[in-house]
């Protein structure tokens, strides 16, 4: 579904960014893309919804090369950003005058995550909060049932019983053949939620593994000092310590924030 | 299914539709506001001359000076999505093709004005005659007729054939260009294109005198003695020229809506 061969893409001649960055996707799982801030996550998803042109390298989304933006690769493709513009129009008309542009466009879908979300089609967007705001859009952006859907920092703004409910939504919306990539930095909000890890520093991609393959290789444990000496990768925390070690036999949950300090620190997991 | 990539009436017609939920309100409000402003506009320039020697000729002239700056103003306010990062992003990502939003923008910024604007003038001016006629009925000329402005215009025949393809083409030129220049600035477009455009004129203006000075033409007052014949044969190779400088403008907003990122 999407295929990044060596791709190279700068900002200014100063400032590199990527420099034969490759990545392959294929639909059906969740994807979290992490990285720290400024390690070009939101650039890179912008370069595979063609909003940015690659300096060279080859990006296929879907079939296409997303820089030509073609309708057959946008009305597939659906982009919720982490800053976004609403006109001054009720939710209801936002739907009337958007929906129509994806074929797939679910409306009782629409109708079921909206009440879900507590939003009401009637009320203008421009009342609303950025949190609502930002619902709204997910919600659209789930029932245009779009092949791909490119999600940067969706959890941003979210209240805490909008966190979980935007993880069930997302959970129990996608078709086998969507592929969704979440981008962000808050790790916590997608743990249980993705399939797939993608870590990004300094402008390569440094880890992309299944959560599955993951838990095969490695576990995560919480223990005393005297723990950590088989550890791959250790961190204080209140009362003791959290590990990742090579895995055993105990299949635990994936850690992602101590398994993204410990990639980011140089750790290898096999 | 296959989607067409380059244009789809259904898609136009969305984008049509979309454009209309969105600026509905503002539509209303500034078509209805410019009506009463236009209204007053007419009272007041007919009282300051005491409602005498009103004339088909004043009105043309009031529509002269209105149509020709709102239109490069408003042909400057083309491609609003590129305003913003935010609204770029939605615009670009928008499931339309570049023809469509392209001819969008060309069609309601520039085609609809074209179109719209004059018959509204004619019913402002007339229904503003007959009321302030129905209280001054010997002071105003109050019937605003085009076709006595053309007529008067076309009347001494040196206003036809190649000089009205060349007044056209270079009104044509002042939107198009100002239509270019909204797809290529982000950021005050219109007033950027008014100074790459004073810019323009000032180096072409300098370049002209120093050429003249060098070349020594101060003797020759009539430039078209290089290469025309007639005065007509110039015109028409002005026009052509206008016209191809069109074209290019158009080409230049349509790369720059192709090439733009977010």
């Amino acid at each position: 579904m999407i295929q990044i061969n060596d791709l190279e893409f700068t900002y200014s001649r100063k400032r590199g960014l990527f420099k034969g960055l490759s990545l392959h996707l294929e639909p059906g799982s969740i994807t979290g893309l992490l990285g720290k801030n400024g390690a070009g996550k939101t650039t890179l998803l912008k370069l595979m919804t063609g909003l940015l042109h690659s300096n060279s390298g080859a990006i296929s989304v879907l079939g296409h090369d997303p820089k030509n933006r073609e309708v057959s690769m946008l009305n597939d493709v659906f982009l919720v950003p982490e800053e976004f513009y609403f006109p001054s129009i009720t939710i209801q008309e936002y739907v009337k005058a958007y929906a129509p542009f994806y074929p797939r466009f679910d409306h009782p879908l629409f109708a079921k995550i909206l009440e879900e979300f507590e939003l009401m089609a009637e009320n203008n967007l421009q009342k609303h909060s950025h949190g609502q705001k930002k619902k709204f859009l997910i919600a659209f952006a789930l029932s245009t049932r779009c092949r791909l859907l490119v999600l940067d920092e969706p959890t941003n703004g979210l209240d805490i019983p909008s966190k979980s409910l935007f993880r069930k939504i997302l959970a129990g919306s996608l078709d086998e053949d969507q592929l969704v990539i979440i981008s962000t930095h808050q790790v916590k909000d997608v743990e249980n939620l993705i399939d797939k890890i993608l870590i990004l520093d300094n402008g390569k991609m440094i880890f992309q593994r299944n959560i599955a393959e993951i838990s095969e290789k490695v576990c995560f444990v919480s223990g005393t000092s005297a723990d950590t000496d088989g550890a791959i990768y250790s961190e204080a925390i209140p009362g003791g310590y959290r590990m990742m070690m090579p895995n055993g036999h105990a299949e635990t949950e994936v850690d992602i924030e101590l398994l993204f300090n410990a990639i980011t620190n140089g750790k290898q997991i096999g | 299914m296959q989607t067409n990539n380059q244009f789809s009436t259904e898609r136009f017609v969305a984008l049509c539709r979309q454009s209309l939920i969105i600026n509905k309100k503002v539509i209303w409000i500034t078509l209805g506001g410019s009506s009463v402003l236009l209204f007053f506009l007419l009272y007041f320039l007919q009282a300051s001359q005491q409602f005498s020697d009103w004339t088909n000729v004043d009105y043309s002239g009031v529509f002269a000076y209105l149509f020709f700056p709102l239109g490069i103003l408003f042909a400057g306010l083309a491609f609003p999505a590129f305003r913003t990062k935010e609204k770029s992003m939605a615009y670009l990502m928008l499931p339309a093709s570049r023809t469509e939003k392209f001819l969008f923008e060309l069609v309601t910024r520039i085609l609809l004005f074209i179109l719209i604007i004059p018959p509204m003038f004619w019913a402002i001016a007339n229904l503003e005659g007959i009321i302030v006629n129905s209280f001054a009925p010997e002071l105003v000329h109050y019937r605003f007729s085009f076709v006595e402005v053309w007529q008067k215009l076309t009347s001494h025949g040196h206003f036809g054939g190649w000089t009205f393809f060349a007044v056209v083409q270079g009104w044509l030129f002042s939107l198009f260009l100002f239509f270019a220049g909204a797809s290529h600035f982000s950021k005050m477009p219109f007033r950027k294109t008014w100074f790459s455009m004073g810019v323009l004129l000032f180096g072409y203006t300098m370049f002209s005198i120093f050429l003249g000075k060098a070349l020594d033409l101060h003797g020759i007052s009539n430039i078209r003695f290089f290469f025309f014949k007639t005065d007509n044969a110039a015109i028409a190779a002005l026009s052509m020229l206008i016209t191809a400088i069109n074209l290019c403008l158009l080409a230049i907003a349509w790369y720059r809506l192709k090439e733009k990122e977010a």
